[in-house]
């Protein structure tokens, strides 16, 4: 780095503008057209992204400690490991009591628990993909949403829909998010919300899922209704068995 | 069709993937960062190093990668091709280190197996090596910038965080924020200068 020629503010801004592609056409080809003809220019821009690597270069090496902590270790020692310390008798016992509970409770719940077992599955969600920040976060809860761990999922995407309280696609995860985890009552009111944007992409899924919440708080008159509206033919399957 | 509303412009899966990367998109790069280490660990292990080795290596490799991803020196075609460039660059720096003195002052080097790869880091010029030594004088000084400087900084050009954001958080003006960080920048310049000579 050259250290007689002092950089300015002025200097500085106009090449985070350049950097991230903020310039208009007019100042860019001036800008450009600088660099080309004046060395002395040029090696304080240089000097400048010089620094601007350097910030960046630093603050991901020391990012990096974070990702090695981060490093799924040995999963599979580890589970062998746990096994070992559970008897076979204990596994027993634990089974048989679940087959019971299990056959209890499949024998005791009413008709509409059983229809809404047989009808709900949880959305299978959105592909997953690479994008920028703010859907990070959305895809992020969404990992979490199809490895069934709907708290996580729900916690991250709330956090989102208190920036964005009407956004449909949303709602609608929220809603079958705790659908799927059983809070039929806070299901309805994402699900409503999804449900006012006639144009939303979820329109007949959100009907359908809003539903069977009302089916799983034995209001057949509102889930008969929501029914109605939506065009899935799992809907029609549920509401024809309904109205029987 | 299904949409989600707040969609950006996506083109293909390769420019996801370096837009990510530009961006330094937390998740992307934890993400290669984590899926990679192993391969790195196996291939030290194997010839002669430790755990302690393969992470710097790894490290070193992982930098270079982004580096080269950000400069448009290597653009991946998608993300298998950054986890091979990964596994090569780590590799040959793993390499490079056998061959170098430090290792041979301890080591025969017959013990040296299992490499047959003659590829070498892209031949650096006398530019190359002067520019890198530019970088690693800045890198440290920014490691010794005291705070407040260091977040601000890193804050608006590693995070990418936007101005108007950095200055609600320091509840400050963008003026004075802007002023702030120029003054950063400078204290910045004044310790790599130091370091340099």
């Amino acid at each position: 780095m050259n250290p007689n020629t002092n950089i300015s503010q002025e200097l500085l801004e106009t090449v985070d503008r350049y950097i991230n592609e903020t310039m208009s056409i007019d100042e860019l080809e001036t800008f450009e057209n600088k660099l080309k003809n004046d060395s002395a220019f040029k090696t304080q821009v240089d000097d400048i992204k010089t620094l601007l690597l350097g910030i960046e270069s630093q603050s991901l090496k020391e990012e990096l400690e974070n990702f090695h902590n981060e490093i799924p270790q040995n999963l599979v020692e580890k589970k062998s490991a746990k096994v070992r310390f559970l008897q076979f008798r204990k596994i027993a016992v634990a089974a048989s009591l679940v087959i019971a509970l299990g056959s209890f409770w499949f024998f005791n719940q009413n008709s509409n628990d059983k229809l809404f077992a047989n009808y709900f599955s949880p959305d299978p969600g959105l592909a997953t993909t690479m994008g920028e920040n703010s859907n990070y976060e959305f895809y992020d809860a969404m990992v979490n949403y199809k490895q069934g761990d709907y708290n996580t999922a729900i916690s991250k995407w709330q956090q989102l829909q208190s920036i964005k309280p009407e956004n449909d696609t949303l709602n609608y995860f929220l809603g079958v998010a705790h659908l799927a985890n059983s809070n039929e009552n806070k299901a309805i009111i994402h699900l409503e919300k999804t449900t006012m944007q006639a144009k939303s992409a979820f329109i007949n899924e959100a009907y359908y899922y809003l539903g069977l919440a009302y089916l799983k708080t034995n209001n057949l008159q509102l889930a008969k209704k929501n029914l109605t509206f939506s065009t899935i033919e799992n809907s029609k399957a549920l509401l024809s068995e309904l109205n029987d | 069709m299904r949409k989600v509303d707040f969609t950006y412009n996506k083109t293909d899966n390769q420019s996801d993937i370096v837009t990510a990367i530009k961006a330094n998109d937390n998740s992307v790069l934890k993400s290669i960062y984590t899926t990679n280490y192993h391969k790195i660990e196996v291939l030290v292990l194997k010839n002669n190093g430790t755990k302690d080795h393969a992470k710097d290596i790894y490290q070193d490799a992982f930098l270079a990668v982004w580096k080269n991803v950000k400069q448009d020196k290597f653009t991946p075609q998608s993300e298998s091709a950054i986890h091979g460039y990964l596994y090569t660059i780590a590799k040959n720096k793993w390499m490079d280190y056998l061959r170098s003195k430090d290792y041979k002052k301890t080591i025969v080097s017959d013990q040296i197996n299992d490499f047959n790869a003659t590829v070498t880091d892209s031949e650096a010029t006398d530019d190359d090596i002067l520019k890198e030594h530019r970088l690693q004088g800045v890198m440290q000084a920014f490691k010794d910038l005291g705070e407040p400087c260091k977040s601000l900084l890193k804050q608006f050009y590693f995070d990418k965080k936007s101005m108007k954001d950095i200055a609600n958080e320091l509840q400050l003006d963008a003026a004075s924020t802007r002023n702030k960080k120029y003054r950063c920048m400078q204290k910045l310049r004044e310790i790599a200068l130091k370091i340099e000579k």
